[in-house]
């Protein structure tokens, strides 16, 4: 109950914005084969990479827009009950929320085609993604209770919440059409393991004066909660846990529900010097279909206590009142469940940037020969510095959220590479982030942090972010 | 310039390094949650013509069953309560109503009478505090299962009110605070 508790209340000190998805510092760093996975069209030079398993592209994100753990947990001497109160419950909007995303790759890889225009790349990588919206109204109907002397309609739309586990198969096709423009799409399958929905709630709760009786109490309901995937994992926790590794794996690897989706994305040179990229990830959906089960409240029920009206109602010793009142509300908001297949959209992203760089050319690694060069051209250098902008949208249950990034990158010769981003969201104006991108002969590794000035004090920090990766490269013979 | 490099490295893994001011979650032990419902409980409504008719003192006598306040969610977390009676008078009438609190054997816990003068009267409103130091025993609402309720007419069975639809109307509502945490 305490574990609950606290998890509660963390959630909760935490419901968030947050740019959980926005890889900025990952972005058009195009010395970073991972970069493909959020812009399958960028500038590639590879001959071919391999991600190390497991450990390349890792990225863990969360944070809050709103209220720390530091602002309630701080041992600051200050009553717990006015902190949660001042700082959470009436602070706190619908808005607010809490979302993550963290994501592990498997395994992935690319290799040139015997057309060097094009690259390919493919892999596994296993993704979860959840928000759940500050339950305002709920959350103040449990602190503060329900009265006609201040009556408050509860609005039931603050339930608002979808999380899910999936694996996902990827292949992607990155080929440079000519020297200015280079584009690139990536087929997904997305294996389910499992998927919360309650995004499309409606209705109210109040309670006013009587028409007859001194109080009524109405509740107006349109409530949906879909699982999939939940009850055979719920099962074996409570019931067997050393199935819960099988349930998984299974569900991991296609024995779960089904969804297919794509990611597009652009490189074009303006000039020289001048580069604009675009990118729409996870354009697709997964059909929810297996161990399906899905909880409704519908109705609509004013309740004004046990009324007994004569001459209608005579003196009845036998009959149970209490009960038919219960059964009464059952019938007219009826709690149900139901197996019904449903389907769920992915949260869609869309990258876009404007790149000018400047300073000392860099040539490409890639080993060309004569015969590229005769069929191909020469391409444009990279140069050592790079300076532009970034946006960033996502598309979430209550609407699209945007962040603008300002960055610049500074390349070290060959073996080192940094970058450094200032991002702007509706609810962060201190993020700045740090990527380093280190390169060993062949190894290739990479660590990205962000908000970096809310280091100091973890626990008092709305954002944080972290990303690392090693892959092995090749840029062909010389 | 491996110098630089290095150093440039170095600062780049000072920014890395983080701190966590430590939490104090035992705080959590604190928190109250103790919101207020407030809810009716019985409404009761007859014309005066129906007293006329019955040629019993007693009018009306019903139990209610009213198993809400002896379940578990409501008994384990109640921890004060008013419950709110306003009754309405407009017949000929004197009349007399009484409540009875009875736990599921039928024993009675607690009564509440009500005197009303015939019309024209005033409605007549009554608080009943249980728990919080000053008021009757939370015990009685705990133990609840039935809300016994009498009518009695105290007058004659032949007079009208000169009033527009004449009735006795009985209201009731209770307001409790419940502990969640």
């Amino acid at each position: 109950m305490r574990l609950i508790l606290v998890f509660l209340l963390v959630y909760l000190s935490i419901c968030a914005q947050l740019s959980a998805q926005n890889k900025q510092l990952l972005y058009d760093f195009t010395d970073i084969p991972d970069a493909l996975m959020v812009n399958p069209g960028m500038l590639t030079d590879f001959e071919w990479y391999v991600g190390l398993p497991i450990i390349s592209g890792v990225s863990v994100q969360a944070g809050s827009n709103a209220i720390t753990v530091h602002d309630l947990f701080a041992a600051d001497g200050l009553d717990f009950n006015d902190k949660v109160m001042d700082r959470m419950i009436y602070k706190l909007d619908e808005n607010d929320h809490l979302s993550s995303t963290n994501q592990i790759t498997l395994f992935n890889g690319g290799f040139r085609g015997r057309n060097l225009n094009d690259f390919y790349s493919f892999g596994i990588y296993s993704e979860t993604d959840g928000i759940g919206y500050y339950f305002k109204d709920y959350a103040i109907l449990a602190i503060e209770g329900d009265s006609i002397q201040s009556p408050r309609s509860f609005n039931l739309n603050h339930l608002n919440t979808r999380a899910e586990m999936v694996n996902v198969f990827h292949f992607g096709i990155n080929r440079k059409i000519d020297k200015k423009l280079t584009v690139g799409a990536r087929a997904k399958i997305y294996s389910s393991v499992l998927n919360f929905t309650s995004t499309e709630n409606k209705g109210h709760f109040i309670t006013t004066e009587g028409e007859r009786n001194l109080v009524a109490n109405t509740l107006d309901a349109d409530l949906e909660v879909k699982t999939s995937g939940l009850n055979n994992i719920v099962d074996a926790w409570e019931n067997d846990r050393s199935q819960l590794p099988g349930i998984v794996a299974r569900r991991m690897f296609f024995g779960g529900d089904l969804g297919f989706g794509a990611d597009f994305g652009f490189t074009y040179h303006l000039n020289k010097k001048t580069v604009i990229t675009g990118s729409i990830l996870d354009l697709g959906f997964v059909y929810n279909s297996t161990d399906v089960k899905n909880y409704t409240l519908k109705g609509s029920a004013t309740i004004e206590g046990i009324e007994a009206i004569l001459p209608v109602a005579p003196s009845d010793a036998d009959k149970d009142y209490w009960q038919v009142l219960v059964d009464d509300i059952n019938e007219m908001v009826p709690y149900s469940t139901n197996n019904d297949s449903y389907i769920t959209f992915r949260p869609t992203k869309l990258y876009g940037s404007l790149r000018y760089n400047f300073g000392k050319p860099i040539p490409s690694r890639r080993g060309y020969d004569c015969k590229d060069y005769v069929r191909e051209g020469r391409g444009y250098d990279s140069y050592n510095n790079a300076l532009g902008g970034q946006l960033y949208v996502v598309n979430r249950p209550k609407g699209p959220q945007a962040a603008l990034t300002a960055f610049y990158l500074h390349r070290f010769g060959n073996a080192m590479a940094i970058k450094t981003t200032y991002t702007v969201d509706k609810f962060s104006y201190s993020n700045i982030g740090v990527g380093l991108n280190l390169q060993a002969g062949p190894v290739n590794l990479y660590l990205m942090a962000d908000n970096l000035l809310a280091y100091n004090n973890l626990a008092d920090s709305h954002y944080a972010s972290f990303q690392f990766g090693l892959n092995i490269i090749s840029w062909g013979k010389k | 310039m491996v110098n630089k490099t290095l150093l440039l490295f170095l600062i780049i893994l000072l920014g890395f390094v983080s701190c966590v001011e430590r939490p104090d979650f035992d705080q959590l032990d604190d928190l109250r949650v103790t919101p207020t419902i407030e809810s009716s409980i019985l409404y009761v409504e007859s014309p005066e013509d129906l007293l006329n008719k019955s040629t019993d003192s007693i009018f009306y006598s019903q139990n209610f069953s009213f198993d809400g306040f002896s379940e578990d969610v409501f008994a384990d977390r109640v921890l004060e309560g008013v419950i709110s009676y306003e009754l309405e008078n407009t017949t000929s009438k004197e009349l007399e109503i009484i409540i009875g609190f009875l736990d599921e054997n039928g024993s009675l816990l607690d009564v509440e009478k009500f005197h009303m003068d015939p019309a024209p009267t005033i409605p007549l409103k009554r608080d009943v505090e249980y728990g919080g130091g000053s008021g009757k025993s939370l015990e009685i609402i705990k133990n609840t299962s039935s809300i016994g309720f009498n009518i009695t007419n105290m007058g004659d069975h032949t007079s009208i009110s000169n009033l527009p639809d004449p009735k006795i109307i009985f209201r009731s509502s209770g307001k409790f605070r419940m502990r969640i945490r």
